[in-house]
């Protein structure tokens, strides 16, 4: 049973009062003002005082001095690029608040604050000359009352500025300079013991997207914290820059176990300016001197862990392992000869037929991508389409595919299909996508009603509306879509639904399941009798025996593709194959 | 200060790891703290504690609310938190209670109407079951309210 406690205390609507000290009254201040006001003789003359002047102009430090009605004195040439002061010097005998007015650099609040507090300077006892510190932005700012004389407010450069070069304005924290030298420093101390965190927010772009750039660098700030908060004295947090930080541990031991901490902390949800924010992290960890001794090595390796946690799903912390060293460097020189194929035109295209069941007929071809590297040999799509589509070659790869498939379908002497298949990666820009379906069919004079496009379900799961928009454009065209693969992704046959789809291709595992297992049979069974009352044609992949082939006709598919007809072949194979009389597959053509 | 009023209903699960007694301690620490800050940051709100989870709503002006829900992001008492509402609202639901509570701190209490709740907060219909949470919440501190009052 529930106990509450009716003692709760009552909510306080107090406001506490605020003083400022230091405010006093006008009265006080004029009176005080008017005692100081006969200046004390300058001793030792006019050439002592023009070297004086001579000296603070060339000091590197900004000094502004004022008289006791806060006029200008002087001003040095430091204090006025700080400030921000455009054009000549400024008079001598200006008012300060004319002086801060023309003051670029700072805002109309910042030029009041420093007129309030001169004058509150000016009020204090003259006997207590103790300098008051004023932070502005970047800008930090000593006031010094003078005894027997005005304010001179100092404008420290060096270490302020050196200090700002070092810090992310944003959070706070070290930056990336600040990182750099700290592991430098690290790595030379006798132990050279250290730990490399690397983490990277998840999700951060869609923040900014969808809040804004203030709530994301709001939220930057919260994460900062976060991190600040969980770490000790001698462990040093920066920001790297955008949702990039970095921590340095100077130990080796209880990397993963901070890592593990930080991964739940900052994967806990946000309440930042009125949202919800839900991030998450992913961490790589480096360790000194195991994984390497020298900072950039370190940091490569850090780095290398953090790609591998994403890779495995983000949300997640990974130790560099010497492994994903050659993984690295393998798919590097993967990614070299991969550009090198696309400006050198390495891809070929095979086509490899599709029948109709159960008269045997050609009804199409399916193109596919071969890549003939001079080293590598036959380079299987398995392995570099991945890549292809990781850093986008996959677009004008893509874009070739739709070229050279079309031109060649033109060629052939009977109006069949051509299958040309579509990466999830291409829809991601929708226009330039049907412009390459637009101009490869205006060029090669093939009409949209022989294209016929295959899309995986992955193309589903992106932005749907915007994904189905394309598809319908491709439709307005004459274009037909196909649905690759089924039964291996998600198999939502609520995709099936969402659009008009002319196809279903029933992925090859399940024909190859036929003979020895009944799932695969029943699957096929109750994808055929879905896709005909559905209207939709039902092709069957991977068909390579007699048997197989029966089965398909017996379960009422439409269309089969496979071995048993043919191999993909080359293009110059496809008249010959055309050529050939309709059977149904009884020979083992092997291409 | 109107227009800035903001409600906030999570849910969380309890990782104090020990025999009832020490969690009764802590959740003794955890109210008093509350209160007191919230007293302080002009926020209201109720904490059910049942189950192993917590449910609580708060509410107040934004920014001292953001903070106080940093706050207890950065403890490491709960884990697994689940927002279930967040937004501006017109009227406070516990203008009486700096931090009503409601629960039972023993492990072995088993509250089920609590039970069916907590499913429901921690499955995916996150609107509902802000408003289960809610509706528990305001339900239980009425009652008590109801109690104190006769």
């Amino acid at each position: 049973m529930p106990l509450a406690s009716p003692h709760a205390p009552p909510r306080t609507g107090e406001t506490a009062a605020i003083t400022r000290a230091g405010a006093q009254s006008k009265h006080k201040a004029a009176a005080n003002h008017k005692a100081k006001r006969s200046p004390a003789p300058v001793t030792g003359g006019a050439r002592e005082e023009s070297a004086l002047r001579d000296a603070i102009r060339g000091l590197e430090e900004g000094m502004v001095v004022l008289d006791p009605d806060l006029r200008l004195v002087l001003c040095n040439q430091s204090a006025r690029r700080q400030l921000g002061w455009a054009g000549a010097p400024p008079r001598r005998g200006l008012a300060l608040a004319r002086l801060l007015a023309r003051a670029g650099a700072l805002e109309a609040a910042e030029r009041a604050m420093i007129e309030t507090r001169c004058r509150a300077l000016l009020a204090t006892a003259a006997g207590a000359p103790q300098p008051e510190k004023l932070t502005l932005g970047d800008l930090s700012l000593r006031l010094h009352r003078l005894a027997g004389f005005g304010v001179a407010i100092f404008l420290p450069t060096g270490a302020s500025e050196g200090e700002a070069a070092l810090r992310d304005p944003l959070t706070g924290l070290g930056n990336r300079r600040a990182f750099q030298a700290a592991l430098t420093a690290a790595l030379a101390r006798p132990d050279g013991e250290v730990a490399l965190i690397l983490l990277d927010l998840d999700r951060f772009k869609h923040v900014n997207d969808s809040f804004g750039h203030p709530v994301g660098d709001a939220l930057l700030r919260l994460v900062a914290e976060r991190l600040r908060t969980s770490l000790r004295a001698a462990d040093t947090l920066v920001r790297l820059g955008g949702d990039e930080f970095a921590i340095l541990l100077p130990r080796a031991d209880g990397a993963e176990a901070l890592a593990e901490r930080l991964v739940d902390l900052v994967s806990r949800p946000y309440l930042v300016e009125g949202h919800l924010a839900n991030i998450g992290a992913s961490i790589g960890i480096a360790r000194a001197p195991m994984d390497a001794r020298e900072a950039g090595l370190l940091l490569r390796r850090a780095d290398l862990a953090l790609y591998a946690a994403k890779a495995a799903g983000r949300q997640q912390f990974a130790l560099f392992q010497p492994e994903m060293d050659a993984r690295a460097q393998a798919r590097q020189a993967l990614e070299t000869d991969l550009r090198r194929a696309v400006a050198l035109g390495q891809f070929q295209l095979h086509y490899q037929p599709l029948v109709a069941v159960p008269a045997g007929n050609i009804i199409g071809f399916e193109a596919l991508l071969r890549w003939q590297n001079p080293a590598r040999g036959m380079v299987s799509p398995a392995e570099f389409i991945p890549l292809a589509e990781e850093i986008g070659l996959i677009v004008p790869i893509g874009e070739w595919v739709l070229r050279q498939a079309c031109r060649t379908a033109a060629s052939w002497s009977e109006a069949v299909l051509v299958a040309v298949n579509v990466s999830a990666v291409q829809f991601t820009d929708g226009a330039r996508l049907l412009r390459a379906v637009d101009e490869a069919l205006a060029s090669s004079g093939l009409p949209g009603a022989r294209l016929e496009l295959e899309i995986t379900e992955s193309v589903l799961l992106r932005d749907a509306a915007e994904t189905l928009a394309i598809l319908h454009a491709l439709h307005a065209r004459g274009v037909r879509i196909a649905m690759d693969d089924f039964g291996t992704g998600y198999s939502s046959l609520s995709q099936l639904r969402s659009f008009p789809f002319d196809k279903i291709k029933i992925d090859r595992s399940f024909i190859h399941e036929v003979e020895a297992q009944t799932d695969g049979q029943a699957v096929v069974r109750a994808v055929a009798a879905l896709g005909t009352s559905l209207g939709i044609t039902v092709t069957v992949e991977g068909v390579e025996t007699e048997a197989q082939a029966a089965f398909v006709a017996a379960s009422g598919g439409h269309e089969m593709q496979g071995y048993l007809i043919s191999r993909p072949v080359p293009a110059d194979a496809v008249p010959a194959l055309l050529a050939r009389p309709h059977t149904t597959p009884k020979r083992q053509t092997t291409g | 200060m109107k227009q800035d009023l903001y409600r906030a209903v999570y849910c969380s699960r309890i990782s104090i790891h020990g025999p009832p007694r020490r969690i009764a301690d802590e959740l003794r620490t955890i109210l008093k703290v509350s209160r007191r800050n919230n007293a302080r940051d002009d926020l209201s709100g109720a904490l059910l504690f049942a189950n192993q989870c917590f449910a609580q709503a708060l509410e107040g002006p934004r920014a001292a609310l953001e903070r106080c829900f940093e706050r207890i992001q950065n403890d490491p008492r709960h884990a697994d938190v689940t927002v279930l509402e967040f937004g501006p609202t017109a009227t406070r639901e516990f203008p009486k209670w700096s931090m009503a509570f409601a629960g039972d701190p023993s492990p072995e209490a088993n509250d089920p109407l609590a039970f069916v709740v907590f499913e429901g907060a921690f499955a995916r219909a996150r609107e509902q079951a802000g408003s289960a949470v809610l509706g528990l919440l305001h339900g239980l501190v009425r009652r008590e309210e109801a109690w104190a009052l006769a």
